[in-house]
């Protein structure tokens, strides 16, 4: 119901953001992700930041076998 | 000639003095050669052989994008499709409607790459036309190019002539000019540094059917792109096709901009890359032309013809999965789900 | 940081992929709520690894699909009779209304522009100012933010030319309305990065069981198969296999802004009918920004399509090939259903990726 994009954030100010996505770039609302800095990555939705990506899907999967899958 | 702050009259296109001296500053400028003359038609001598003979209509919006204009675009649409045929490019006719106002500098630039291009491909424009509408009836400029190519001996391509366990390759990579008009009409917000991919492939062509005369198919992938492209030659020679998602060549800034929209690149269009089918022996040789060539070293192989499918276009994903690409179809929408 | 498709992750994913491919246990059910899920789960084939006792359900998670009739044939109204501009995402262009859809409505001179974001939509208004503009707010928990982004910015400027036609919808009764079609939902990642786990948790508490999942192919695969792992332990569980995005408490900010203008509201979802409290709405001291109070428009019904089953399709009660329509009055072409114009309806999937 919701495409997601992940995307490099490249500059913050006031409440947008420029975000990077391998070389396309956009302004996107900041609003609803608390606290974000250049260089976080952040998931882009209908041109707002919803959350920041704190890694990427090869650690997640790697971390859910573990727990859950060996 | 001074043409800054002149623009295009309805009298321009009345057929008198005023279109004399269109044509005089404007066209034959620039398209001088012995077979333009005032005549009603070129004379030409008849080449020898079969001869490939197309014609295509050119509207784009914005006229000037990144890596081209409607002028370099109309000439390599008709000598990509000649290309295609195995065709080389003789003669062309454009004929031109110009919007009421259109300003001669913009026309000017528009002929001057029309010329470049040309001449990179060998090609002569011989006639042209001009007819000038009122202000509203079009959107500045529309160009038709006509072409004549001979066609090379021994060769034969079509889209009907793919045949199972044959290579399947593009000659660089895809949806460039999509999205990079898409991104010219500033619509959605998105900056990246995309160039339209529009260049003359004749020379890559030939290069290739010298040493490889015997390629299946080739085609342009112009509108609908590449996943369209494919899906014609799967029907029109009843096989299948396998693509190998991860070896299908994209500029990453292509795929931040279609992700970014929810669309994919496979259906944007190309103007200076083509699709190439060839026999599987050959696919190594074809691949080592293209790449010293001026506009295909971003070649690759993408796939092959499947017995099976026919009529379908499968992709091997990067899970080791088969799924169909999805049949082209509809306007390209940017999507939020 | 990537998505997909590189180095290093095969181990994990196949693991997932035997862990799903050699599943004997009995039948489980498993519904992708979300249709970006439906979506990428055909495009990664992912399909094709489940044995016949995994069955996925195509589920009412798509803004597209669920929105009924009637919406589309206010927005045509606006835009025919009331000379509104109709500022939309292009997902909704094709979606056939009563009798007309949005594209046909501009073959007769509607003016029709689709933005990539509601905050597009506000800066066309500021831009136009000699147009009325009205945004067709639709979406689920992750887009309803937006919509309320654009209005903030409209209230800022003072914009009198820009108003809401909203058909948002929010999840939870939808969670309740379908929990006896499966034994599992696949919980939509994105509406979970907005709203954390809170509702999940009480899914739980009522016995449902569900795993969040993000998108790429090797979050699809760990999450479908940590589903089918907690199944076979015979307990309801709730895992978050999406924790890079989804946290515990999601988006505060973004919950906090939507409730500054909206309210719930009672809601028809397409084929499953009204639900109690899944919508949400204007609240009344923003009426001049609601388009049906500033244009006044009528109750309409809407006429959804003789025949066509969307309304199952999107309950999991059969799948699209059991519809006399599809494939053959219906197509993604000439779609009957909204189920097949949305790129992510489960019957536009069937058909691209049909055998």
């Amino acid at each position: 119901m919701c495409v997601g994009l992940s995307a490099r954030v490249v500059r913050v100010s006031e409440g947008s953001a420029l975000v990077d996505a391998s070389g396309a770039r956009r302004e996107v609302s900041a609003q609803l992700v608390a606290d974000l800095e250049p260089g976080d990555y952040v998931m882009v939705h209908a041109g707002a930041a919803i959350a920041k990506i704190t890694e990427d899907d090869t650690k997640q999967a790697d971390d859910l076998m573990e727990e859950f899958l060996a | 000639m001074d043409l800054r702050g002149k623009t295009v009259t309805i009298a321009h296109g009345a057929g008198g003095k005023q279109t004399a001296e269109l044509i005089a500053q404007v066209f034959k400028a620039h398209f001088s050669n012995p077979y333009f003359t005032a005549d009603d038609a070129a004379v030409l001598p008849a080449p020898e052989g079969r001869i490939a003979m197309t014609t295509d209509g050119f509207i784009v919006s914005p006229r000037f994008f990144r890596g081209g204009n409607i002028g370099k675009l109309s000439i390599c649409g008709t000598v990509n499709d000649l290309s295609c045929m195995g065709a080389e490019p003789l003669y062309l006719t454009c004929a031109f409607v110009i919007e009421e106002g259109f300003p001669f500098e913009q026309l000017e630039k528009i002929v001057s790459s029309m010329e470049m291009t040309a001449k990179e491909a060998g090609v002569r424009i011989v006639a042209g036309d001009t007819k000038v509408a009122g202000k509203g009836q079009v959107d500045g400029v529309f160009i038709t190019t006509t072409g004549v190519g001979r066609i090379m001996d021994n060769v034969q391509t079509s889209g009907s002539f793919a045949r199972p366990g044959d290579s399947v390759l593009v000659t660089g990579d895809i949806g460039r000019h999509g999205c990079c008009i898409l991104l010219e009409r500033d619509e959605y917000g998105i900056e990246a540094e995309v160039s339209s991919d529009c260049a003359p492939l004749w020379n890559s062509v030939k290069a290739v059917l010298g040493k490889v005369p015997e390629v299946h198919v080739i085609r342009d992938a112009t509108r609908g792109g590449v996943g369209t492209v494919l899906y014609e030659i799967a029907q029109e020679s009843d096989t299948g096709v396998l693509l190998e998602r991860e070896f299908i060549p994209v500029d990453p800034a292509v795929r931040g901009v279609t992700d970014m929209l929810g669309l994919d690149p496979m259906y944007l269009a190309c103007e200076g890359t083509l699709v190439m089918v060839v026999a599987q022996e050959k696919t190594q040789e074809v691949l080592r032309i293209l790449q010293t060539q001026k506009y295909t070293h971003n070649c690759a192989v993408i796939g092959h013809i499947t017995e099976s499918e026919k009529g379908r276009v499968v992709m091997r994903t990067a899970i080791g999965t088969q799924t169909y690409l999805p049949q082209p179809g509809n306007e390209l929408l940017p999507r939020i789900c | 940081m990537t998505d997909s498709g590189k180095e290093n992750k095969k181990s994990a994913v196949e693991k997932a992929v035997e862990i799903l491919s050699t599943y004997d246990g009995p039948k489980i059910r498993i519904m992708e709520v979300c249709g970006t899920h439906t979506h990428e789960i055909f495009r990664q084939g992912i399909r094709s690894l489940l044995p016949e006792n995994i069955s996925l359900i195509s589920g009412p998670g798509c803004p597209v699909c669920v929105t009924p009739v009637s919406f589309i044939d206010e927005a045509v109204m606006l835009a025919l009779d009331k000379g509104c501009t109709i500022l939309t995402f292009g997902d909704l262009v094709r979606v056939p209304g009563s009798e007309k859809s949005l594209q046909t409505a501009r073959g007769e001179g509607a003016i029709v522009k689709v933005v990539y974001s509601p905050a597009d939509a506000q800066v066309y208004a500021l831009e136009h100012p000699d147009e009325e503009t009205v945004f067709l707010s639709v979406g689920f928990e992750t887009t309803t933010p937006s919509s309320c982004i654009a209005l903030e910015q409209a209230i800022a400027h003072g914009l009198k030319n820009f108003s809401l036609l909203c058909a948002n919808k929010t999840m939870p009764a939808a969670y309740r309305a379908m929990m006896d079609t499966t034994d599992v939902y696949l919980y939509p990642g994105h509406v979970c990065a907005i709203q954390g786990l809170s509702e999940c948790r009480q899914m739980l508490e009522l016995g449902m069981s569900g795993v969040v999942a993000g998108f790429t192919a090797p979050e699809l695969l760990t999450a479908l198969a940590v589903a089918v792992r907690k199944t076979e332990e015979g307990r309801p569980f709730l895992v978050n296999c999406y924790p890079r995005v989804v946290t515990e408490e999601g988006s505060p900010e973004a919950r906090a802004l939507v409730h500054r203008y909206m309210q719930p509201c009672d809601s028809r979802w397409r084929g499953i009918g009204v639900l109690k409290n899944s919508g949400l709405t204007l609240r009344p001291e923003y009426a001049d920004y609601d388009a049906r109070k500033k244009y006044n428009l009528p109750g309409i019904e809407g006429k959804e399509a003789k025949l066509c089953r969307c309304g199952q399709v999107l309950q999991g009660a059969i799948t699209p090939k059991d519809c006399p329509l599809f494939g053959k009055v219906c197509t993604p072409e000439h779609p009957v259903g909204a189920c097949m114009v949305s790129s992510e309806g489960a019957c536009s999937a069937f058909y691209l990726y049909r055998k």
